[in-house]
């Protein structure tokens, strides 16, 4: 079934390795007080998450998650990280107040109570339920195919949806981010051309 | 394994929420964003992966995720340039912008 044939420990090794990157990268990006490392960090999270998604036999998402995250949200986050970031103390950790020490403690207890709910979730029960579910009618041997059959099929309206999204976010964030005083500029140009002949 | 790849989202997620209410800096609150958004996604693929493997609609739904928070990140990075033209800061403190 895995896309990757691998013996069990390397299987284990490879998937330490990304879970030290994850908590690593993720630590940085929090924890950091220069917010350019804070942006490298986080494409270091999201290359980690998408080789996590390849040993979970998720390819085509793993290859979306390179192109997308790592390709254009990364980089777009890099791109206003330097537009803005202006040189500052010299600390590599901020120092903490109360209310991040609180917040600490809140976050603390919500991810301990999460690791408590999933350990004692019986997960097996679930899958003896899920077994006995009917089949799909067409069998597709490959993940994209099948992932490709259901976009056209079963997800076609949130599929067009989403892309009427993707089209308003684009023109919305070209609107939003545009210098306003070019419109005054482009009058005062044309002000100016309108004048020129009456000065002739 | 599968409650491993759990643990991890949650801790993904857990950290994700602490960098956001402490964050001072607004491009540091996008990130930390995206991160609960990608610890989302690993819990979707691992479901899917372990329940769902006749037709994986847990990847979809990932798909979907990922245009989503690519328009939410262009959208809202687009306002921090548009707040620091104005304000001259990207900290969340001084956007004291709305009225109401």
């Amino acid at each position: 079934m895995n896309i990757i044939e691998l013996s069990e420990p390397l299987h284990e090794i490879i998937f330490f390795l990304l879970e030290i990157g994850i908590i690593l990268g993720s630590l940085g990006v929090v924890l950091l007080t220069n917010i350019v490392y804070s942006a490298f960090f986080l494409g270091l999270v999201f290359f980690c998450i998408s080789l996590l998604y390849f040993t979970l036999n998720a390819d085509f998402v793993a290859a979306a998650q390179i192109l997308i995250y790592v390709g254009a949200v990364n980089v777009l986050i890099v791109f206003a990280v330097m537009l803005i970031n202006k040189p500052h103390s010299s600390k590599i950790f901020p120092s903490w107040t109360i209310g991040d020490k609180i917040t600490f403690l809140i976050c603390l207890s919500l991810f301990s109570l999460l690791v408590i709910v999933i350990l004692n979730t019986p997960w097996a029960d679930i899958t003896l339920i899920t077994e006995s579910k009917p089949f799909l009618e067409i069998h597709f041997t490959k993940n994209v195919q099948r992932i490709g059959y259901l976009l056209l099929t079963q997800f076609l309206l949130p599929f067009e949806l989403l892309s009427l999204v993707l089209l308003v976010a684009l023109i919305g964030a070209i609107v939003i981010a545009r210098r306003e005083n070019l419109i005054g500029t482009n009058k005062k140009k044309e002000l100016q051309i309108e004048k020129n002949p009456t000065v002739f | 394994m599968l409650e491993h790849i759990l643990n991890l989202g949650a801790y993904l997620f857990c950290i994700g929420i602490f960098g956001l209410i402490t964050s001072r800096n607004m491009v540091r609150a996008l990130m930390c964003l995206e991160l609960i958004f990608n610890a989302v996604n690993i819990n979707l693929i691992t479901f899917s992966n372990s329940f769902d493997t006749q037709e994986t609609k847990g990847e979809i739904f990932v798909i979907f995720i990922i245009a989503i928070a690519a328009a939410e990140a262009a959208i809202g990075l687009a306002i921090v340039l548009a707040i620091y033209r104005n304000k001259n800061s990207t900290r969340i403190d001084k956007f004291n912008l709305l009225k109401w």
